[in-house]
């Protein structure tokens, strides 16, 4: 039975594994100051060596934790749990061994019992946890008891003459039934808590996992409608453009005028319809294709893509691709698509004739892609929102009205999907600097997808034209 | 130009159906038209067109690529030149030529996008209608 879910029972292992370093150091620090600050009579070389003991298997233990954390044999639940069970019974036949050497039945470390069973409650199931209970009175009531028979020294804490205390039967009993009822009690006490937590963290996961179904149907009834209303803009822009070009006949100057006002908001519309579907596609779709491929590559054709837009205003895009490698794996088309996409923006809200730069640097983890201009510049108070779906800055709405104002949440999207990150700096009236930072090597966060498997409509995989 | 070259539009939305009809009619095309992917197989059958245009989504997702793959299948038809309709630069602003050229296993031979240009569906019609 797994009492827990992976990543928690995994945290709470190495945190034991932590507690165990320090119980090591403890008992040795203990030991050294009872018999060489106060004199106790115990017996140090045992204790010593339950010291070194702990140590050692706590090692042991770490070095398996390691492995099993390894991706190409990773360890199970199940094993994992098995694993912390064991160790807990390691530490309580040391506890029982610690016990012996300092004091037996005289000894108040056998309060000690008591954390054992905490942290069992909370590592294991409840049925493992009042298992390990009674294995800690078992092996309590073997150390009383062989030191009651005298088949084990009785080592005394409190100087050289016993208290005799190990060799009354009704001390011994008592101290054990005492001790086992305490074990008893804090088992059930801990547990009962950690269930309610576990339950709690159960129903928080559940809650989470609904809120990201949620989010994904609204994604798709976005892509279906979306898609509809990309359908009938396609087919008005098609049935006004043969009229436009006259291919129905002369049109007069005044139905001209009115009809290319319609085509123009047609097309702008369209163009927002696509931003916002391809933007949709990307959140619902699971994985991005990967390839490996030269950011600085996908740079100088993104630079191709607008360069006629910036030739038009006179804007030079400088492109810098620095020495050495700037591939990474990942999309290639949206990582082009995304560098265009804001060289795009820097030439539109650019003054004619300014400049437009593009640098691309490969460094040891990550390619840093910047795309810097001298242009209008986001005003300071609505910089935090430029990434949001649908947002424009009030100067650029000023001046271009037709933006979709989907371009950075889509270029978001996509560094993110790549596990990399976006940034922006800008001042009002003097220029904007967007950064790509893509890692080179993905880590599995990065890809991994928020989309719950089997949610996919079938539109989602867009217009059956399989992208390159 | 003694009999008319007949052209076949397989497409679902009557309305981008329409449009091509009056721009291919326009340049003295004879324009026959099926909504549905079973429609234009029958229709293919029925009268060979010379150049057959056909849209990729109808009421499946890829039912025109099934439509172009049972065409190139038949000896009679494997030889009609297939005018793809498709939405393929729907990405963002920026156009991205290259991937259209990509498609080689796909059994068309030229594409043509949603909305609809007029000059460059005839434009395709011809070169297509050229070559042998």
């Amino acid at each position: 039975m797994n009492p827990a879910v992976s990543d928690s029972l995994v945290r709470r292992v190495h945190w034991l594994v932590r507690i165990r370093w320090i119980a090591a150091v403890a008992v040795a620090v203990v030991t050294l100051t009872a018999s060489r600050v106060l004199h106790v009579g115990v017996a140090v070389l045992p204790l010593y060596g339950i010291s070194a003991l702990l140590a050692g298997y706590n090692s042991l233990f770490l070095l398996y934790l390691r492995r099993a954390a390894r991706r190409d044999s990773p360890a199970t639940d199940r094993q994992i749990a098995g694993a912390a069970n064991a160790q807990i019974s390691i530490d309580l036949l040391v506890l029982g061994a610690l016990i012996h050497f300092s004091g037996g039945v005289d000894n108040p470390f056998l309060l000690y019992f008591v954390f054992h069973m905490i942290i069992a409650s909370i590592l294991l199931s409840r049925r493992a946890a009042f298992l390990q209970a009674l294995l800690a009175t078992c092996v309590f009531a073997a150390v009383a008891s062989l030191e009651y028979y005298g088949v084990l020294h009785h080592y005394c804490v409190d100087g050289p003459v016993s208290s005799g205390r190990h060799a009354d039967p009704l001390f011994v009993v008592g101290i054990v039934f005492v001790l086992a009822t305490t074990l008893y009690t804090s088992v059930y006490l801990a547990s009962s808590i950690a269930a309610e937590l576990r339950e709690r963290d159960e129903k928080l996961d559940e809650a989470n996992k609904l809120l990201i179904e949620q989010d994904c149907i609204k994604s798709e009834y976005v892509l279906r409608v979306t898609h509809d209303i990309k359908g009938h803009l396609s087919a008005i822009s098609s049935c006004l453009e043969p009229v436009l070009e006259g291919v129905t006949g002369p049109v007069r100057p005044g139905q001209l005028n009115l009809i290319r006002r319609a085509g123009r908001r047609t097309e702008v519309l369209a163009r927002f319809v696509k931003a916002l579907l391809e933007l949709t596609r990307m959140r619902l779709s699971e994985e991005i294709a990967a390839e490996r491929f030269s950011v600085g590559d996908a740079a100088k054709d993104a630079v191709s893509y607008v360069e006629a837009r910036a030739q038009a205003k006179s804007i030079a895009v400088d492109l810098r691709v620095a020495d050495g490698p700037t591939d990474i794996v990942g999309a290639r088309v949206y990582i082009e698509e995304t560098i265009a996409n804001l060289i795009a923006n820097a030439v539109k809200y650019s003054p004619d004739g300014s400049r437009v730069r593009v640098t691309v640097e490969g460094t040891e983890d990550a390619v840093l892609v910047e795309v810097s201009d001298s242009g209008i510049g986001i005003p300071a108070s609505e910089l935090p929102a430029v990434f949001d779906e649908f947002y424009r800055a009030s100067n650029a709405r000023a001046v271009e009205r037709e933006g979709t104002g989907l371009g950075l949440s889509m270029a978001k999207q996509v560094v993110e999907r790549h596990g990399g990150q976006i940034g922006i700096e800008s001042k009002e009236g003097r220029g904007t600097t967007v950064t790509l930072a893509l890692p080179r090597r993905p880590s599995a966060e990065g890809r991994r997808v928020q989309t719950p498997r089997g949610l996919r409509s079938p539109q989602a995989s867009g217009d059956a034209v399989p992208r390159a | 130009m003694a009999e008319p070259t007949m052209i076949l539009i397989v497409d679902d939305d009557p309305d981008i159906v329409e449009a091509m009809k009056v721009v291919l009619e326009s340049r003295g095309y004879d324009v026959s038209t099926a909504a549905s992917g079973a429609e234009g197989l029958k229709a293919v059958e029925r009268s060979r067109p010379a150049l057959v245009i056909l849209d990729v989504m109808m009421e499946t997702g890829d039912e025109g690529f099934a439509v172009a793959r049972k065409l190139r299948a038949a000896e009679e038809t494997a030889n009609i030149p297939i005018l793809m309709l498709t939405a393929i630069k729907d990405k963002t602003g920026v156009g991205f030529e290259k991937e259209a050229g990509n498609e080689t296993w796909l059994p068309v031979d030229d594409y043509v996008e949603k909305p609809l240009k007029p000059g460059e569906l005839i434009a395709k019609v011809e070169e297509l209608l050229r070559s042998p």
